[in-house]
């Protein structure tokens, strides 16, 4: 690893500033950003630890109707949280499932949401791919097993984060602060409009530019008969990244479901919100067959490469087992 | 924080973000330019250290004092400074559990933590589980259940065993695989594993 100057900021004000330096890395706990600098594919000059800066550590609360942390909250802390647990299973679940309980232990919620793409050949250094600034997508040719399904034209990463579609679900909003030369901004975004797809800038996968940190990350406590989940598939049953994931939240009305929200992540370059699924859903009883119905409806449109098309199949079941879950939990009285 | 209370206010649309985005980053450099031109201005920018840098954190129970570039894991820093070699190197990229120490009581990767990072904490190693000649229950279960082939996995297997037990003084199977889920063991020793652990659990108990 190349060796760099090491920022230590109090605050989230601090962290930014420093972070409008020229080829400058933010650093939640490095689980992500350690890896790529150990590759070489990430060589920073300057690296901004974000776990100095006491305002991205402020605890997982409830503060006017929404759940409120600090960005370097950790999974652990999140999938422990009994807050969270009780509103929102479903963010609870997605943090527990993610990664190894050693990563847990230390990966924040912001790096979580930030960090970069598993594609093999972003991560080898040999490879100059079109994300990298090269000319060519070697996932077209080469192994791509692991790749998206979806919306797969100029670069077919899939989204890596667990907790990426269900804050998303939970309609989630990241608190930014931005560096405006000595002067420093915060400013909200939804978590929806978070992303970048490779079409706008194949070269990152969200908005945030040199200079900004995620400080704090919020969602509204669900109202009503509502129920959140976040199901995964993986090759192994012990951790692994997922394989296709689903997050969904169902509000409940009379027996009849009066609004969804579906999301489905490692399948495309970001969280795919699935709004024709949805639109389906509201006003029908939830049912086994309903649920089986959803899935199938999910894979319309697919475009399989050649070693992917099984994850049809698995987007088609993780979905089904997230509207059933979800259900379950808005009858339940659960949330 | 203020500002997030609802939704809407405050917030930005995607276009707008993207754009003031844009219009902070070209303000930064033109401001950059004129602090240069006119310095001192602004808040003092935050601390910055470069090069070996002295870091105190305890180790095993152990005030340690230690000089670090940045870029040092603790992985390196335990076995290539301090000559701590109980932890073993095999992925270096937090995928494999070999690597595994507790840091203020819970598992971590050495591996990916940068060794300034673990300023002010506890570090404990598998060095650090025997009270003198007697070994942690952990540890005594490993040996009566032979919980190991080639050992290399062990010592990550160990400490997130220990971690576990801890936390959960009778975990079950299934609590046992999620708990050193983290880790991998290429000899296939798990089942073996699962039964230290159920003897750690006894013997934790004050069991025979
Ligand atoms: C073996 C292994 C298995 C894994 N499995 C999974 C899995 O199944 N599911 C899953 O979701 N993840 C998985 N992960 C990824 C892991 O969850 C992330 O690496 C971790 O959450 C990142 O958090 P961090 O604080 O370490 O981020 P860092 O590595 O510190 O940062 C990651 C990125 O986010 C940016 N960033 C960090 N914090 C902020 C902030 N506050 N504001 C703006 N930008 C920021 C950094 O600049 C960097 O680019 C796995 C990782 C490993 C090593
Ligand atoms: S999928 Fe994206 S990151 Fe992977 S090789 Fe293609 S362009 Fe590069
Ligand atoms: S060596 Fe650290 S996890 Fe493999
Ligand atoms: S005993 Fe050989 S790797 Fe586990």
């Amino acid at each position: 690893m190349k060796d760099f100057t090491y920022v230590l900021p109090k605050d989230a004000a601090e962290a930014a500033r420093a972070a409008a330096a020229p080829n400058c890395a933010l650093k939640g706990a490095g689980t992500d950003l350690v890896d790529r600098m150990k590759e070489g594919v990430t060589r920073p000059d300057t690296v901004v630890n974000l776990l100095t800066a006491t305002d991205l550590r402020s605890p997982i609360r409830e503060e006017n109707g929404r759940i409120v942390m600090g960005g370097a909250t950790t999974l652990a802390e999140v999938a422990e949280s009994a807050l969270i647990r009780k509103v929102a299973p479903g963010f609870a679940d997605a943090a527990a499932e993610a990664a190894t309980p050693q990563i847990r232990n230390r990966g924040t919620v912001a790096g979580n949401l930030c960090q970069r793409p598993r594609c093999w050949y972003f991560r080898n250094d040999t490879y100059a791919c079109s994300k990298k600034g090269g000319e060519t997508c070697y996932s077209i040719e080469g192994e791509n097993k692991y790749h998206a399904i979806f919306e797969n034209v100029t670069c077919n990463i899939v989204h890596p984060s667990n907790l990426a579609p269900i804050l998303q679900v939970l309609g989630g909003t990241l608190h930014v602060v931005t560096a405006n030369g000595t002067d420093v901004v915060a400013s909200d975004v939804a978590v929806k409009d978070f992303w970048v797809r490779p079409e706008e800038d194949i070269s990152r996968e969200n908005i945030l530019v040199a200079g900004q940190v995620v400080r704090e990350v919020s969602f509204p406590i669900p109202q009503g008969m509502t129920g959140s989940s976040y199901v995964e598939t993986r090759e192994k049953a012990s951790f692994d990244w997922a394989l296709t994931s689903c997050a969904a939240a169902l509000t409940l009305d009379g027996g009849k479901i009066a609004s969804a929200s579906v999301v489905l992540s490692s399948v495309a370059p970001t969280p795919l919100q699935l709004e024709a699924v949805e639109k389906w859903l509201v006003g029908k009883a939830p049912s086994d067959a309903l649920f089986r119905e959803a899935g199938t409806k999910a894979t319309d449109g697919a475009t399989p490469m050649r070693d992917n098309a099984y994850k049809i199949t698995l987007t088609a079941v993780v979905v089904r087992r997230a509207l059933s879950a979800a259900a379950a939990r808005a009858t339940g009285g659960g949330k | 924080m203020g500002g997030h209370a609802e939704e809407g206010k405050g917030s930005v649309s995607r276009r707008g973000f993207l754009k003031s985005a844009g219009v902070a980053a070209a303000a930064t450099s033109l401001i950059d330019d004129a602090k240069k031109a006119m310095e001192p201005v602004g808040p003092a920018p935050a601390a910055a250290v470069r090069g070996e840098t002295e870091i105190r954190f305890k180790l095993n129970g152990k005030e340690t004092v230690a000089k670090v570039p940045p870029s040092m894991t603790l992985l390196e820093l335990l076995r290539e400074r301090l000559d701590m070699t109980g932890t073993k190197q095999v992925c270096d990229r937090g995928a494999c559990g070999a690597c595994t120490v507790h840091l203020d009581g819970r598992t971590v990767n050495s591996c990916l933590l940068l060794a300034m990072d673990a300023t002010g904490r506890d570090v404990t190693t598998v060095e650090g589980l025997a009270v003198g000649d007697r070994l942690h229950p952990v540890q005594q279960g490993f040996v009566e259940e032979d919980a190991m082939q080639c050992g290399f996995c062990t010592p990550g297997m160990v400490m997130s065993c220990a971690a576990l037990l801890a936390k959960n003084p009778a975990p079950t199977r299934a609590e046992c695989a999620e708990g050193i889920s983290g880790n991998i063991c290429r000899c296939g020793t798990y089942l073996n594993i699962f039964r230290a652990m159920d003897r750690a659990s006894a013997l934790a108990k004050g069991g025979k």
